[in-house]
């Protein structure tokens, strides 16, 4: 073309302004890799040496591998571990359908409430469960003591069964809150073909709405099994005086309370189950997106008529009553009153009693006093910068062009594959091994990096959604109007994806506020939190302290979650 | 220096697959211009109008406005979008939600850091010019769909840019208003005397807005011309076929010569037509080919009119009412052509008269 010939001539050309949003890219994505690798490489290293990392004459060696597997309790262990899981879960997943059906779907009365209720176990502590679950229904419990004086006959809570009832009490609003949103996703008019086919109401209940659900089935199913395989406080509070463990213990036995502790074999285990779990959230993601032929989200207004019991409903609605006054509400509430009284017992008035006697304690004593100012301080601070930090990681991946996006999605999501306790044991080696580093470990900064690390996936996973909601022709706008990738995201998509920080923002600071485990072998002096000073007054034998300390995390929790609903309007899951 | 929308040999391959988006795209805006990219989906519009806006990467080629080189992948050079001066509307307006409409136009002067008193002007003189002065203080969702894609098309000019590029800015808008928007689109655009990047899939939009259309299929660009040039002489095949409704008709050529051929119909029948065309094709007689025809150019006859010159005798096979006219499928030897006429045809059988200057010979 002759036009084109003519505009052929050499021009002088403008390179690129400097902008950050490269070294903030890159920023993230390093210190993503790193808050991954950090932790795991001490770990790697220890399993294949002879002595613990800080000595000399250290050599790389095998043994550790070939004792580990040739030691019998470890295969006990093992099987043990995953009996336990697998039994959970059903147990966990089979109510937490039976619930959401009931509860979404049917006329019975107080559902409204009950919604409410059978997620409390979500915001409370595994070990808060376990300690409740102890006060109320163990061999000293209130409840047993009750049954025993009534001459009935008695159940043993220190044992697999009861162990699995209490996680399944854990893990069922998981099941149920998946169950819930993809009943409210679903597309009412499946149910309507269903019923003009000629289907009855339950027949179209069971044939369509729970097939239905098999997404959210498999996901809550894999999710319940990932976290059960590494669960350690209920096992651990309940098991450990009949000498049950589950490979969380089995951890926590040889590397926190072991007279000898032996590091190598601490990393082999370590290893191993951080391989299995792999392994199964490597299933989970390939099931996932397996299941999405069965993702239906129609987007209609119209709600589906309830399901009317008719005469059923009283009864139902009975039992449902029944599961969330035996299992959640009277432990929690036998708890809490345990916080206030000098000693729990059915043959004393408990409202003669009561005292502020326990609280003063915690409170008279600084190590004491300093583990809950430092939970508060863990949940307000570290979550904000997690949370900002897990945002911008998930604009990296899901909304920039650049080249190692995904390399943040996938180092973002792997620490699922890591359980708490293991993550705690790679700082606590990490913190050590590196010079200079050892001090932080008397400080909260330690705790708040492994936590940051551990709760990696579900802040990133909690902002993603929203990210991907957000058409990206918005930021697309804001790139040609003259903003750089990261004015785009200060002045479009961070207001515009505020909801979704704040309630994830919430969502971690329970979380943090929660979480034991990751905190069990790298607690300091300087660093207690609530959950190891719980765990340390337990091992004491004091019940009154412990049960003081679980009703302050439940009453911070709760403040939480008040504040995101009534002032923030935001819901914390979807 | 004029400030001509200059795109050379653009190209952009996909890493993952071997597949191109798009490739070798030469395509120049004169300065002013309203320019329309037209094809269907998939065939690398909205790629090369993201290539000049700096929100893809193509693997090769250059973008430049004049003297300004937005993309130059010999030198290395890939302009990020905000370092382009330009403006752009989208499919979904993609109007801030949390920012009211006059933070939405403002935005981009905000980041130039005027001062308050010229943005605040300059502001109320766009939102003028889409005649939403008024609404200044509402929200994007207290807007209805047409008064957001003009809040969205005041937010692209407000920085006085020189290129202007429209994503489907009408798709979403009710057919009715849709061709009002059309008329007033092209007033302003001349009014403002942009030049303009358009990209739709709609044919009708793009006819009646643009100085010059660039048909585009399977991420080539098929022909670059005025709308009457490409209604009347399409390229090839494709334009031809994608461009309002039209039937082939085959047969061997004969007589070739200058500007004229006869196309023999397997019946015998002889078609004259005018083998005007953009493309270098040299035709031989003897050869099997098919010739283009509109079907609105096609005029009907009684089954029983005196054969004239070009004239054809047709089976119709489907007929279908349209309300304002009917669609005719018809059998004839030279294939099956389609038709429209005001009229009911009685019986099954017609003639055609096909007039030499309409029928168009196509490059094989």
């Amino acid at each position: 073309m002759t036009t084109a010939e003519q505009n052929l001539r050499p021009v002088a050309v403008t390179r690129p302004r400097f902008s950050w949003d490269a070294i903030v890219q890159w920023l993230v994505v390093i210190v993503t890799a790193l808050l991954v690798i950090f932790p795991a490489w001490p770990i790697i290293l220890q399993s294949f040496m002879s002595k613990p990392l800080y000595e000399k004459d250290r050599a790389f060696t095998f043994a550790n591998y070939t004792n580990l597997l040739g030691n019998a309790r470890f295969w006990d262990v093992l099987v043990y571990t995953a009996a336990f899981a697998v039994v959970t879960t059903i147990l966990a997943v089979i109510i937490g359908i039976v619930l959401a059906v009931i509860i979404n779907r049917t006329n019975i009365p107080l559902r409204n409430l009950y919604s409410n209720l059978v997620t409390i176990p979500y915001y409370v502590s595994p070990l808060v469960l376990a300690f409740a679950w102890m006060q109320m229904y163990g061999p000293q419990g209130f409840g047993t003591i009750l049954v025993r004086t009534l001459k009935l006959p008695i159940w043993q809570l220190y044992s697999f069964g009861g162990i699995v009832i209490v996680s399944a009490m854990y893990y069922v609003p998981y099941t149920f809150l998946y169950a819930s949103s993809s009943l409210a996703l679903a597309d009412p008019q499946l149910e309507s073909a269903a019923r003009i086919g000629g289907a009855s109401p339950f027949r179209t209940i069971l044939k369509v709405t729970i097939p239905l659900l098999r997404p959210a089935i498999t996901y809550s199913a894999l999710l319940t099994l990932v976290s059960s395989f590494e669960l350690l406080s209920i096992p651990l509070v309940l098991g450990n005086s009949v000498g049950i463990d589950t490979l969380a213990t089995y951890l926590y036995t040889i590397g926190v309370v072991g007279v000898n502790k032996d590091q190598g074999a601490v990393a082999a285990v370590a290893v191993l189950v951080v391989i299995l779990v792999t392994g199964l959230v490597f299933l989970q993601s390939k099931l996932v997106s397996m299941e999405r032929r069965f993702v239906t989200v129609g987007g209609k207004a119209t709600r589906p008529k309830a399901l009317d019991l008719g005469p059923w409903k009283g009864l139902v609605s009975f039992f449902v009553g029944l599961y969330v006054l035996l299992g959640i509400l009277l432990p929690l509430g036998c708890i809490v009153l345990t916080s206030f009284v000098p000693f729990l017992s059915p043959f004393m008035n408990p409202l003669k009693m009561l005292t502020l006697g326990n609280y003063q304690g915690i409170f008279n004593s600084p190590a004491y006093r300093q583990s809950v100012v430092n939970s508060i301080n863990i949940s307000i601070f570290a979550a904000a910068i997690g949370i900002v930090f897990m945002a911008v990681a998930a604009l990296i991946a899901y909304r920039s062009t650049f080249k190692y996006r995904n390399v943040v999605k996938y180092m973002a999501l792997y620490p699922r594959a890591f359980p708490g306790i293991i993550v705690g044991i790679g700082f606590l080696w990490a913190f050590l091994l590196v010079p200079g580093l050892g001090s932080l470990r008397n400080t909260i900064i330690a705790i708040s990096v492994a936590f940051i690390m551990r709760y990696l996936p579900l802040g990133f996973s909690a902002v993603s959604p929203a990210v991907l909601q957000v058409s990206d022709e918005l930021d697309r706008a804001g790139r040609v109007a003259g903003a750089t990738w990261l004015g785009t995201i200060r002045h479009i998509l961070l207001p515009i994806l505020r909801p979704a920080l704040v309630s994830g923002y919430i969502l971690l600071a329970i979380s943090f506020l929660k979480e034991y485990a990751t905190a069990l072998f790298l607690v300091a002096e300087g660093s207690r939190v609530i959950g190891t000073t719980m765990l340390e007054l337990w091992k004491q034998g004091g019940a009154e302290p412990v049960a003081a300390l679980s009703t302050i995390q439940m009453a911070i929790t709760a403040v939480l979650i008040i504040a995101a609903r009534k002032l923030l309007g935001v819901k914390l899951h979807e | 220096m004029s400030n001509d929308l200059i795109i050379e040999g653009l190209t952009k391959q996909f890493a993952s697959s071997n597949s191109v988006a798009i490739a070798d795209v030469n395509l120049i805006v004169k300065e002013g211009q309203f320019t329309t990219l037209l094809g269907p989906s998939g065939c690398g519009k909205s790629t090369t109008l993201n290539c000049v806006a700096g929100l893809e990467q193509p693997t090769a080629g250059t973008i430049r406005v004049g003297d300004f080189v937005m993309t130059d992948t010999a030198r290395d050079l890939i302009l990020p979008p905000e370092q382009r001066h330009l403006g752009m509307v989208f499919q979904s307006y993609a109007l801030w939600p949390h920012m009211k409409v006059f933070d939405n136009v403002a935005f981009a002067l905000k980041l130039q850091k005027r001062p308050s008193d010229e943005i605040k002007k300059r502001v109320q003189e766009s939102l003028a010019l889409v005649g939403l002065e008024e609404l200044a203080d509402r929200y994007p969702f207290q807007l209805s769909g047409g008064q957001q894609q003009r809040v969205a098309l005041a937010r692209a000019v407000v920085s006085r840019p020189k290129v202007l590029l429209l994503d489907e800015p009408l798709s979403n808008l009710d057919a009715k208003i849709r061709e009002n928007a059309r008329v007033w689109l092209r007033d302003l655009q001349q009014q403002l005397g942009i030049t303009t990047v358009y990209v739709t899939h709609d044919q009708s939009e793009a006819f009646a807005m643009s100085d010059m259309i660039a048909v585009m299929s399977m991420g080539k660009l098929q022909q670059y011309a005025p709308p009457e040039e490409i209604y009347e002489r399409p390229a090839n095949r494709f334009v031809a076929e994608f461009i309002g409704v039209t039937s082939f008709i085959t047969g061997i050529l004969q007589r070739v010569e200058g500007k004229k051929a006869t196309l023999k119909l397997a019946s015998g029948e002889l078609l004259n037509i005018r083998k005007e065309s953009q493309s270098d094709y040299v035709w031989k007689e003897g050869e099997h080919t098919a010739a283009a025809i509109r079907s609105e150019r096609v005029e009907v006859l009684p089954e029983s009119a005196p054969s004239r010159e070009n004239t054809v005798k047709a089976h119709i096979a489907t007929r279908t009412y349209l309300g304002s006219k009917w669609q005719y499928t018809v059998e004839t030897s030279g294939g099956s052509l389609r038709l429209e006429s005001t009229d009911a045809i009685q019986g099954d059988n017609l003639s055609m008269y096909l007039p030499p200057d309409s029928i168009i010979l196509l490059a094989n």
